[in-house]
């Protein structure tokens, strides 16, 4: 035996169980690899863009392109099953007349220390790569800004409270101005909520007795709705209200006309705490 | 198995009038009269003595349910013999023989029988019980979520629902493989007579059917209101029916730890001579690991539950924040519960998948070893991702990167057991008989399912779709999708064996292309609506939802109207199907080799165990065989049964 022969025959042995790597098999697999490969990329690309909701914020431009990003990274290797699958189901399904005779055994083959190892360091770069995109992105969203708009979030069975510390405003709908970093500290009088202002692409709980924060920058205007992303009780599903992203003009004659009727929405916050805690059991 | 030297059937020992003892008169009816009749005293006494006090309604619930599960179990004879012990009586031979079921028919399935077989079958019965209680849950959520605003169900009645339909089905997954499969199949599959306490194996079975009544009496009780994960303070306040809710997961806990431990000690101490821990069929080290992972994961849930409890029946205020507790409290203890218990229940079925691939590609396991790694190295991993739950409570926002990384390393031995599958598969010569269209159809839900999770595991994208329907199309896809249709393949892979008859595979196929669209079709509605940003667990929505809703709905009756032609199938095959063979797939691990029905025992003569059962293709005797006739007497210090004192046989059953 030849020295390159000797070669073909390790390689054939040692990769595809005994055929050589570009098979006739292999080949129809990486075009339907690429073909899937291409789909999923494709849906990664267009389907968020469509389907979430329009984002206000840079938070939620993170979420839009983390989306994108471990959806092309996760396509090739989805599509590598698939088309393995695919091709197993296809190729090498033994048909014969008798559907109770068993097919002859296949090959031999209890495994590949070559293709396991390739496909370990191939699973193990790509967590790197996820974890680093994340670590990466997350870190950017907890810096601190200068001039900061403050706004405490108080959760109740079943209403958001908002009120802007230093204006006196205390509302039901939440205004935001464009452009400027807004900071929210959130906390609950009753059970666990959760604050999502969904197109701002940050969330966190509303906990009684805790104040938590999430900050973010919203970008774009345009209104959106707060939900309550926690299941909090009887009437958990109505527990949204309206909110919007308008220019800081917009914003301060809001402030103003708000801070006029405060008095009157705490008297309406007053008759509603009341009414949840006749609805609850205790 | 009919030779000369075979001992005769167990079955056919003639048993004494007074074999059996107190067990004799003890069956299903005993235990529902004593289990209503106990916990009539206890609602009454403590009614008398708590009503009206701060939290009377509370302990009076707590009380009847202790009732109930203690008559119910006492009636069934779940203590009889350890009383017997107490009392100074041994069991007997035939005492013994009795309670496996020797001499009352099929009359054994309502008694508490210690034959694995009949634990197996009652827990199958059971597991197809509450699959179709949390379907037709779940079809009552998707019919109130047809339109915006429905007036089907008041906001109530549907939390409640949400709350049942969620832990109806963890209890069915948890228990839907390491219950039917790891006590009806693994014994055999490991040469073994029995579980290694055949009790103990009745027991988590009774045990888990008296719990199923108390979920249910959460919905007369005035309804959990919390959601299946039940957070605190939320569910501090709910109505009485979250201590029958407690009192179910602190049941249901007890039973799947006495099935763990009972799992492991069979697997570590029964196995028959030459079958070592790496000649185990892949099932078996997965059966083995999920019960190892139950055992560390389920505790905490019992924990959990008690502290719930004392804090509604005696005030304790661990959860409350207003007097002192704290919600994040519970909501970490309950999430060390809750990843691991992803798992307890994906790696039984996942492993079976791999067995059923190996079966109907004929060729051996791809990288058994690695494969049984990956199994370690997922459930080791998945004691460290709890966090990955609470990323937006706004619980130590510094732990966000560490547990980002510990989620998403997950996914690595996730994907050695995606090789595993595939290389089984490749170049394999493949059967498609029923249970391999349930493998092929787990890979495409397992994968999506998987793919998905990764989006949740990043912070900044979780912060999105925390909450959202996203997270519950992610899971269903890996929980229904994956777990659940790995176990429908499993079901239909061991069915022969089980019921002695084959599956109509013609209604099957119906069944699963029904199945198969209908997961796609929902979880995809589901998957538009989480990307649109649709809450989950909200009985009424925003009309910009309602095209995806209405995509969800469809495809969920699809899926019902699937598993219910599966039923059907399941049913009218196990009645009148044609009768199976011993070994109907041609596989090579031992359960195929012992006769259908299976005797008591198991096995009349020891089976011969001289390498794993992957020896497809490979030019060698079968290595997991049971010979024609028991070996001849030995000389001495020769165990019996001994490999090599005859010849292994293959297929070795008539």
């Amino acid at each position: 035996m030849s020295f390159e022969e000797q070669v073909d025959d390790i390689e054939a042995n040692t990769l595809l169980g005994g055929q050589p790597f570009f098979s006739r098999a292999g080949g129809k697999i990486f075009i339907i690899w690429l073909v899937f490969t291409v789909v999923g990329v494709l849906i990664g690309a267009y389907a968020p863009h469509h389907l979430l909701p329009g984002l206000l914020s840079s938070e939620g431009g993170d979420v839009w392109a983390t989306v994108v990003v471990f959806t092309v990274l996760a396509a090739p290797v989805a599509a590598f099953v698939y088309a393995v699958g695919f091709y197993s189901l296809i190729a090498w399904r033994h048909r014969s007349d008798d559907p109770d005779v068993p097919p002859p055994d296949g090959a031999p083959q209890r495994g590949n220390g070559p293709v396991t190892v390739l496909w370990l360091s191939i699973s193990t770069f790509l967590v790197v790569v996820l974890l680093f995109w994340g670590i990466t992105v997350w870190s950017a969203q907890q810096t601190t800004h200068p001039n900061t708009l403050q706004v405490n979030v108080t959760g109740q069975q079943w209403v958001w409270t908002y009120s802007y510390p230093g204006t006196g405003v205390e509302t039901r709908t939440l205004e935001l101005p464009l452009n400027r970093p807004v900071q929210f500290n959130i906390t609950s009088v009753d059970v666990t909520h959760g604050f999502w202002p969904a197109a701002l692409g940050v969330q966190v709980d509303a906990n009684p007795g805790e104040v938590t924060v999430i900050r973010t920058t919203p970008n774009k205007l345009g209104s959106f709705i707060v939900q309550c992303s926690q299941l909090c009780g009887l009437y958990h599903a109505f527990m949204n209200n309206q909110a919007a992203v308008v220019t800081s003009q917009q914003f301060d004659s809001w402030l103003q006309t708000h801070g006029a009727t405060s008095s009157a929405a705490n008297t309406d916050a007053d008759i509603s705490s009341g009414a949840s805690t006749t609805a609850m059991n205790k | 198995m009919t030779t000369a030297v075979a001992p005769p059937l167990l079955e056919d020992t003639n048993l004494g009038p007074k074999a059996g003892g107190f067990y004799r008169h003890q069956t299903i009816w005993t235990g529902l009269g004593f289990g209503i009749f106990l916990g009539f005293v206890a609602w009454l006494v403590s009614h008398a003595l708590l009503q009206g006090s701060n939290w009377g309604s509370d302990m009076v619930v707590t009380c009847t349910m202790v009732g109930w599960v203690l008559g119910f179990n006492i009636g069934m004879g779940t203590f009889n013999a350890p009383i017997r012990w107490m009392l100074g009586h041994d069991q007997t031979h035939e005492d013994e023989l009795y309670a496996a079921g020797v001499g009352q028919g099929r009359y054994r399935y309502l008694k508490f029988c210690t034959d694995h077989k009949v634990v197996g079958t009652q827990y199958l019965i059971l597991v197809m019980v509450l699959f179709g209680v949390g379907g037709t849950l779940a079809m009552m959520i998707r019919t109130q979520l047809i339109t915006p605003h429905s007036s089907f169900l008041d906001p109530q009645t549907y939390n409640a629902i949400v709350t049942i339909h969620g832990m109806v089905m963890i209890i069915a997954t948890i228990i839907m493989v390491s219950g039917p499969f790891a006590n009806f199949i693994m014994p055999i599959m490991i040469g073994a007579k029995d579980m290694a306490f055949p009790r103990l194996n009745a027991m988590s079975f009774w045990v888990v059917a008296s719990a199923v009544p108390c979920l249910l009496a959460t919905f007369v009780l005035g309804g959990v209101n919390a959601g299946w994960t039940t957070y605190a303070p939320l569910s501090v306040q709910a109505p009485p029916a979250m201590d029958a809710f407690a009192i179910t997961i602190i049941v249901f806990v007890v039973s799947v730890t006495i099935a763990g431990v009972n799992t492991i000690v069979t697997v570590v101490t029964m196995r028959a001579k030459g079958m070592t821990m790496g000649r185990l069929p892949i099932f078996t080290w997965g059966a083995v690991i999920g019960s190892a992972l139950g055992l560390y994961a389920m505790p905490a849930f019992l924990a959990v539950m008690t502290m719930m409890i004392t804090d509604r029946v005696t005030g304790t205020s661990f959860f409350v924040p207003q007097v002192g507790g704290a919600a994040w409290l519970y909501e970490n203890i309950f999430w060390i519960m809750g990843h691991p218990e992803v798992y307890v229940i994906l790696i039984p079925p996942v492993a079976a998948v791999l067995e059923i691939a190996s079966t109907f590609a004929r060729k051996p396991v791809f990288g058994y070893k690695v494969a049984v790694a990956g199994f370690v190295a997922i459930a080791a991993l998945s004691i460290m991702v709890w966090a990955h739950h609470m990323f937006t409570t706004g619980w130590a926002p510094n732990l966000a990167a560490p547990f980002m990384l510990t989620t998403e390393l997950i996914s690595i031995p996730t994907g050695i057991i995606f090789l595993c599958t595939i290389g089984t598969m490749w170049k394999g010569s493949i059967w498609m008989r029923l249970p391999m269209w349930f493998v092929y159809l787990f890979i495409w839900n397992f994968i999506i399912g998987g793919v998905t999770g990764i989006y949740l595991s990043d912070v900044p994208a979780d912060q999105f779709f925390h909450g959202d329907m996203f997270v519950t199309a992610h899971f269903h896809y890996t929980l229904l999708g994956g777990a659940m249709i790995g176990a429908t393949a499993a079901v239909c892979y061991w069915f022969p064996k089980v019921s002695g008859r084959m599956l109509n595979e013609r209604i099957g196929k119906v069944a699963f292309w029904m199945i198969a669209i209908g997961i796609q079709v929902t979880y995809f509605g589901m998957f538009w609506e989480g990307f649109q940003g649709m809450a989950r667990r909200i009985a009424y929505y925003n009309p910009h939802y309602e095209a995806a809703n209405q995509m969800a709905t469809a495809g969920a009756y699809l899926l019902m109207a699937g598993w219910l032609v599966f039923l059907y199938m399941m049913i009218s095959s196990w009645r009148h199907g044609k009768l199976a063979p011993a070994n109907p797939w041609f596989a090579k691990t031992l359960e195929w080799k012992v006769p259908t029905p299976v005797p008591l025992e198991n096995f009349l003569v020891d089976p011969v165990v001289t390498s794993d059962p992957y020896t497809w293709g490979e030019d060698v005797p079968d290595g997991q065989g049971i010979p024609e006739s028991a070996p001849e007497p030995e000389p001495e210090l020769v165990p019996a049964g001994q490999a090599g004192t005859s010849e292994p046989v293959d297929g070795g059953t008539v």
